[in-house]
């Protein structure tokens, strides 16, 4: 028996199709633009050098969003990006201290830990009906617990074998890159290609209708705070392998930007249809915005207000009423790409 | 989590007393630990990497040197200041008589500093400026000579281009004293035939590798010569070096401090990189050692040590090979500071824990 959930805000008369979802042609737009501002003021920028070294750090930004708009689809916020990341790079730098032979048990060690704290924050939130804001930033402090039993606090070396899996590259292209591009297809195949993905999002849309139906909807919004944890973990994987000697506390700087790349791809705070490709694209713009705030040459402090007026701008995007040509709906789509946009 | 550091730092004292103890029964006792019996805390505002765990290391190894001291406390604020101030006060209240404070949050943890010293205790931050006045506020402050770090480095980037070059230098967060600092020393050394091509006064890295890695190659891209990368955290560029290799151009000449990590890198790199030359001062975890010396003395009536300020000293050069060529050891964990006085193998067991 699910109980009643509260009546979705949105409203049947405000609904209306356009061709495009506006949060994809919105990220699309700004992010070329962003390119021809690249390629005019700091062609450096857009080098295959620059592209080469950055790239992958947009990819892990692009599989922790991915993660974070699971759990922002079913209405609620993911605070423990930060922990979830961070411990699966202590867990996977600590254990094999240097041994390759002990990387992959280490990586699972790590997936059964993001398994566990997924269970947690769903247990929470989705049975126990906690605020999500309020369980995940405590399931954080939990986590970051872990973090210090496991290490003191300080991970050690990555081994040589992780640094090639994460640093390396096939046919030219960053591994990284490659990792973000299969856990963008899998959670697009999902999300729109299968009924378990049409249904995770019938229940982020209207959480009360998918109970008139019958959905499971406790579960469809537990199982979103599991795959979100076991996407943090791809990426602290990818991280360790990376940076070589990471800190304990590389998942920090990923909470803001998870949520930012989650909102400038279009998928509303409030819950509903999600848009990977949107997220993994907006993962991208972010990343060459400050590639190009370096190329430039700006000072720090510019490069912070030029990164929050985009954001600001990105957000402020979204919340723009269009008319309301079309009065009568059009067929529903699947695609991301063609789906209809809601307005409220 | 703080309980159980607590736990591992102290029981990591008792066994370092007990061995100075036991083992070194005759052993001489320094001049700075006097007579009088006191306690003594360690008190980090944030214990989270590896250089302060050698550093936590040091500094408990150079307590243990005085049987004078009865009780070692360690305490991590974990970065927040809020923490590390309650620590302080806590400290203060449970009649701790000295307390070796790394202020990370600066002035910020002064007004703690001073009611701990208006309590009774000796004071003594250090390597991080906190503000205040010595003999008023803590008992005194053991800085360490960023300035000079500075001066070494220019003086070492202008033996080894001595027609001037393009100059690449790397720090921690915006606005660091320490990075000011670093820079007025080569400012000192270098004139105008020395191009800064990095951002004023420093490209802000946080000294988190993640980032420091982004910063590199958007430069590298941006910069068609980079003669010497200067950097006031080397193993923090080891991820981020080979970012040179996907330009297809040698690694410049690094002037910066030392780590295993980064001494190994140099040794497996060197050859197939042609610019890539080393120089490294060492990363000072001994500052720790003269702060404790200071408050061992000022509590226990010892003599005060006659160093006020803790230099660091030059540590490798793979150019003259004096006073040290790179020093690699593979056996142990790369992020060891070969350069501290604690030994390779403690320093091992030390991060290992």
């Amino acid at each position: 028996m699910t109980p009643r959930q509260p009546a979705s805000i949105r409203q049947e008369g405000k609904v209306f199709p356009i061709a495009f979802a506006k949060g994809f042609i919105t990220i699309v737009a700004a992010t070329l633009i962003l390119v021809v501002l690249c390629l005019v003021f700091a062609p450096s920028s857009v080098s295959s050098g620059a592209l080469a070294g950055s790239l992958p750090f947009a990819s892990v930004l692009a599989i922790v969003g991915l993660g974070q708009m699971l759990v922002v689809q079913q209405g609620g916020f993911d605070l423990s990006v930060a922990g979830g990341v961070s411990l699966s790079v202590v867990l996977v730098t600590h254990y094999p201290a240097g041994d390759d032979a002990q990387l992959l048990p280490a990586i699972l060690i790590a997936l059964g830990c993001a398994l566990l704290i997924g269970v947690c924050n769903s247990l929470l939130v989705g049975y126990m009906r906690l605020n999500a804001i309020v369980a995940t930033i405590g399931v954080n402090a939990l986590i970051y617990g872990g973090v210090f039993a496991v290490s003191g606090g300080v991970p050690r070396i990555t081994t040589d074998l992780l640094a090639t899996i994460a640093g390396g590259s096939l046919f030219g292209i960053g591994n990284a890159v490659v990792f973000a591009a299969v856990a963008l297809g899998v959670v697009a195949l999902i999300m729109k290609k299968t009924v378990m993905g049409r249904r995770f999002e019938a229940v982020g849309a209207s959480p009360a209708l998918a109970a008139t139906i019958g959905l499971p909807v406790r579960r469809y919004q537990m199982l979103a705070y599991v795959f979100a944890q076991l996407l943090y973990c791809l990426a602290g994987i990818l991280i360790a392998g990376l940076t070589t000697q990471p800190t304990a506390f590389q998942g920090d700087p990923l909470l803001l930007p998870s949520v930012a790349v989650v909102v400038l791809g279009g998928t509303s705070l409030l819950g509903g249809r999600g848009f990977p490709v949107s997220t993994v694209i907006a993962a991208l713009f972010l990343n060459q915005l400050s590639q190009f705030s370096y190329a430039v040459g700006v000072p720090y402090s510019a490069q912070t207000i030029i990164q929050a007026l985009a954001l600001g701008f990105g957000i402020g995007i979204h919340s723009i009423r269009l008319p309301n040509k079309n009065k009568k709906l059009s067929t529903h789509s699947n695609l991301e790409e063609t789906n209809e946009t809601y307005v409220s | 989590m703080k309980l159980t550091s607590l736990k591992g730092q102290t029981a990591l004292a008792a066994a370092l007393m007990t061995l100075a103890v036991a083992g070194a029964a005759q052993a001489e006792v320094p001049s700075w630990c006097g007579p009088n019996q006191a306690s003594l805390a360690l008190l980090d505002g944030y214990g989270g990497n590896s250089w302060r765990l050698v550093t936590t290391a040091s500094g408990a190894a150079e307590a243990a040197l005085c049987p004078s001291i009865t009780d070692y406390q360690y305490a991590d604020g974990q970065g927040n200041t809020q923490k590390a101030i309650s620590d302080i006060k806590g400290m203060a209240a449970k009649g701790v008589n000295a307390l070796v404070v790394f202020g990370d949050a600066g002035p910020a943890v002064l007004p703690a500093l001073k009611s701990a010293f208006g309590a009774g205790a000796v004071v003594v931050p250090y390597r991080v400026v906190v503000g205040g006045e010595e003999g008023k506020d803590y008992t005194k402050f053991v800085g360490s000579s960023f300035v000079d770090d500075g001066v070494s480095w220019g003086n070492w980037i202008k033996s080894i281009l001595p027609d001037g070059g393009n100059v690449l230098f790397l720090s921690g967060p915006a606005g660091n004293s320490q990075g000011t600092d670093e820079l007025a020393g080569m400012k000192q050394i270098l004139d105008d035939k020395y191009v800064f091509i990095n951002p004023e006064p420093f490209a802000v890295t946080n000294w988190d590798p993640a980032l420091t890695q982004q910063v590199l190659s958007a430069e590298i891209a941006k910069n068609d010569k980079i003669d010497v990368i200067v950097s006031d955290f080397g193993p923090s560029l080891v991820g981020a070096l080979p970012t040179f290799g996907k330009f297809n151009r040698s690694i410049p000449a690094i002037a910066t401090s030392d780590g295993n990590s980064l001494g190994c890198f140099w040794e497996d790199n060197h050859g197939a990189n042609p610019d890539f030359k080393l120089f490294t001062v060492a990363t000072g975890n001994d500052n720790v050692r003269l702060a404790v010396q200071w408050a061992v003395a000022s509590a226990t009536g010892g003599t005060l040590p006659s160093e006020k300020i803790f230099k660091a000293p030059v540590f490798e050069d793979s150019v003259s090979g004096s006073p040290s060529a790179v020093q690699c050891r593979k056996d142990l964990p790369g992020s060891i500071y070969l350069s501290a006085v604690m030994s390779g193998d403690d320093q091992a067991a030390a991060v290992n824990k």
